[in-house]
């Protein structure tokens, strides 16, 4: 917040000018996050069904709907928590480490200044209040089709205009689609690796179209949410913090929620120039990021190894699961996540409802490919192999009857 | 002693008592990013007691802090997963309240509650009104949006003036109603504060109310009660409560609304986050077994604070130092002194006061009330600091 608390008491009885306008009033729809509210649905099934463990999530099946990481943070991060135990009464910017601490944390990995970071109570409060500070009524979003909802999501319910194009032939991102639309566009939305379809893009053709926006449109705001970058495995790919970082009006968004095993935790920041990210720490919720959240951060940060391994292992889970859906007929666009998005030969709602019945519960309806694309997160290997089972089982009979998917 | 630091160490073998503040930083709540970012580690050792931020010196408890490590899941991995324990909450706040869970909304404490009812309710055209000083967070929020904001002064007791109050609330979108009010620990009664309510909607049909009731575990005024009723009624009228007072669990970020379901739905709709994507697993399951603890625990807390307030107060009181009839965790107290002399005098000797709160910067300072061995130690460093160590006016 820049405006600050401090700042306000001089602004008390004056109106003062914010940079939303009238823009935000009067918006309805209901928005909560997708995935929480297919937690929540999951929830009141296993409720309904049997006795949830005290104190845990219940986990009534195997769930794959929400591209988490089934390992969860791991030892270091609980250890971290636990630590902080006694800091549960204080404010985060009381409590020890802070905040700042955590701040200085992600700077230094990144190599860049703690004023080059911005935090949020996940990924999703950075590419909210994007929307909120570079989108208005007269200056569009520009996103793909499908991609991570959620800016889309928030723009439409202010009432800002959003165009999208949906991805190409081998389910990237059309960016040179996109580049159609940016001119006077308030904000581009990159998500690089995609989801839900799991592509990626390379470091030169990013820049190349962060190059091209910025002729075209120097005041569009590009934010590239590289969620799923760990996870990456494609020589190609290469973060955008260095363009974000040298570029005027690009950012990166990061989030805990993936390969760090914190979706609970609420946990994500966006790098960029100082200039460019100011405007989210303005709309930022202050201290969304709770004392327990700061420490599973900073100990995840100080832990590269582990995510050396969670890569490994959702590599592997990736190739065997791929290929057991392969065999089965079932085409995987070129998977750089930890879910795969495959070609079923049917409606998603179809074998997700089959899937269900045998206790696997996989990802929602991704318009435009509902009608024959399923989203499926990865599990632990464990998990996977059953998953598989239940996958062969519910796709053999359409596989019979519709003579094999293309 | 047992410190917050050693306190890791025995949590989880039945450790039970008083933590004393090993807190290093001296951040006011107003505190920018900015600021934040650079190190304070090297007071980090120093035993500083923290006075300034009206937190629970105990924290949460260990009913709470077990759940929470029982929130980790039998293989650690829940909080890898996106919480699907909202509802839970909600129902155990809807029990606990004799509400329906469609009368709540959660939030990444009542900031995100605060947050949320100044931007549904209030326009570029239809004002917050509040009074100054009080909690910052709702018109703060205003100001960045641009909306107006009027602000009302207290009356001669530090008290809301409901009078004037009333008067600036025609036409507004909203009128932020903090009681008992932060910083200046004052209660309106229960009926004088429904008085009020109807006396603005008669004025002012539109405008909508928050009744902020962040404190409310800590009055001991005679007429104490709750809004909730009245909210539930009419969906002019919000309540917002968080865990970050008497619960002790500022840390974790969990706040709630209760209101008309008409009301709470228009606060959820609008933020996308209510409720979920920024409501860390922990916190909620926290949420819970803090709830599942019932009245006693937030009456024992509520003697435990009076105890330490009596004190507190009564040792300024004996030195001809006035303070206002606090009803919450903190007092606010007229020192002689401008608040920026007595804290900075007191942070050199360890111990953290409140900011400054205009227009009562020059002479009065707010100090949360940490345990009563804290405040035994801290009134030695306010003797110091105001050269009144030895001074007692007759009782």
């Amino acid at each position: 917040m820049s405006v600050t608390r401090r700042g306000l008491l001089t602004m008390f009885g004056a109106s003062g000018a914010g940079p939303w306008g009238g823009s935000v009033d009067g918006l309805a729809l209901a928005a909560r996050g997708l995935e929480a509210e297919t937690a929540e649905s999951w929830q009141a099934g296993g409720r309904r069904g049997g006795t949830p463990a005290a104190g845990a999530d219940p986990q009534p099946s195997i769930k794959l709907s929400s591209n988490e990481n089934p390992m969860g943070p791991g030892k270091a991060v609980l250890d971290a928590i636990v630590g902080q135990f006694g800091e549960a009464g204080r404010y985060p910017f009381n409590s020890t480490p802070g905040e700042g601490k955590l701040i200085e944390t992600i700077a230094s990995l990144h190599k860049v200044k703690t004023n080059n970071v911005v935090l949020g109570a996940g990924s999703q409060e950075i590419l909210k209040t994007a929307v909120w500070a570079f989108t208005n009524p007269s200056r569009h979003l520009v996103t793909a089709s499908p991609t991570f909802e959620n800016a889309t999501n928030v723009a439409r319910r202010m009432g800002h205009p959003v165009v999208e194009f949906n991805v190409d032939g081998q389910f990237r991102i059309d960016l040179e689609a996109m580049l159609t639309a940016v001119r006077g566009a308030g904000l581009v939305f990159v998500n690089n690796p995609n989801n839900p379809t799991a592509t990626v893009h390379g470091g030169k053709t990013i820049a190349d179209f962060v190059e091209r926006v910025r002729r075209i449109s120097p005041d569009t705001v590009i934010l590239i949410d590289e969620a799923y970058h760990e996870y990456v495995t494609d020589p190609a790919y290469e973060t955008a913090m260095p363009i974000a970082l040298s570029t005027p009006n690009v950012f990166v968004a990061r989030t805990f929620s993936k390969a760090h095993g914190m979706a609970g935790m609420r946990i994500g920041y966006a790098v960029g120039s100082t200039d460019t990210i100011k405007p989210l720490e303005r709309f930022r919720m202050p201290f969304s990021i709770s004392v327990f959240g700061v420490v599973a951060a900073i100990a995840a940060l100080t832990d590269p190894k582990h995510i050396e391994a969670e890569r490994a292992r959702n590599t592997e889970v990736r190739t065997f699961t791929q290929k057991a859906l392969e065999e089965l007929g079932c085409r995987c666009t070129a998977s750089q996540t930890n879910f795969l998005f495959a070609n079923v030969g049917r409606t998603a709602a179809e074998f997700r409802t089959a899937c269900a019945g045998q206790g696997i519960q996989v990802g929602r309806d991704f318009p435009p490919f509902q009608g024959s694309h399923a989203r499926i997160s990865l599990g632990t290997m464990e998990e996977m192999r059953k998953a598989t089972a239940v996958f062969r089982d519910v796709l053999r009979p359409a596989n019979a009857a519709g003579g094999g998917i293309v | 002693m047992l410190t917050r630091r050693t306190f890791v160490q025995t949590v989880g073998v039945g450790a039970a008592g008083a933590l004393t503040g090993s807190w290093i930083g001296a951040r006011g709540r107003e505190a920018g990013i900015w600021d934040l970012a650079s190190s304070l580690d090297a007071a980090q050792a120093t035993q500083v007691i923290p006075l300034s931020s009206n937190e629970n010196p105990l924290g949460p408890g260990k009913v709470v802090l077990d759940a929470v490590q029982r929130a980790f899941g039998p293989a650690g991995a829940t909080p890898g997963r996106y919480s699907s324990a909202t509802g839970e909450l909600r129902d155990a706040l809807s029990k606990y309240l004799n509400v329906r869970p469609e009368n709540l909304t959660l939030g990444c404490g009542s900031t995100q509650i605060l947050r949320t009812a100044t931007h549904v309710y209030t326009e570029r055209t239809k004002a917050l009104v509040g009074t100054i000083p009080t909690y910052e967070e709702s018109a703060g929020y205003a100001a960045m949006l641009g909306r107006p904001v009027r602000a009302v002064a207290l009356d001669r007791d530090f008290r809301m003036d409901l009078d004037k109050l009333a008067d600036a609330s025609r036409g507004a979108g909203m009128v932020f109603y903090c009681n008992p009010n932060n910083p200046v620990a004052t209660y309106v009664g229960a009926q004088a504060t429904r008085d009020f309510i109807a006396r603005v909607h008669r004025i002012s049909p539109e405008t909508t109310i928050l009744v902020d009731e962040a404190y409310f575990e800590y009055v001991t005024h005679a007429d104490h009660a709750t809004m909730i009723p009245v909210a539930l009624e009419d969906p002019r009228v919000v309540v917002a409560r968080t865990f970050s007072k008497a619960y002790g669990m500022a840390g974790m970020r969990l706040g709630f609304a209760v209101g008309h379901p008409d009301a709470i739905r228009k606060m959820s709709e609008w933020d996308s986050g209510s409720g979920t994507s920024s409501l860390n697993v922990l916190a909620l399951h926290a949420g819970i077994a803090a709830i599942g603890q019932g009245t006693a625990f937030v009456d024992a807390e509520r003697a435990r604070n009076k105890a330490v307030r009596d004190f507190t107060v009564k040792w300024f009181a004996d030195r001809g130092m006035k303070s206002t009839d606090s009803h919450t965790n903190f007092i606010f107290v007229n020192t002689g002194v401008p608040a920026r002399q007595f804290r900075d005098g007191c942070a050199a000797k360890g111990v953290r006061v409140g900011r400054d709160f205009p227009p009562f910067e020059n002479a009065w300072c707010r100090i949360s009330l940490g345990t009563m061995e804290e405040m035994q130690r801290a009134v030695v460093v306010f003797g110091e600091v105001l050269g009144k160590a030895g001074v007692v006016a007759a009782a």
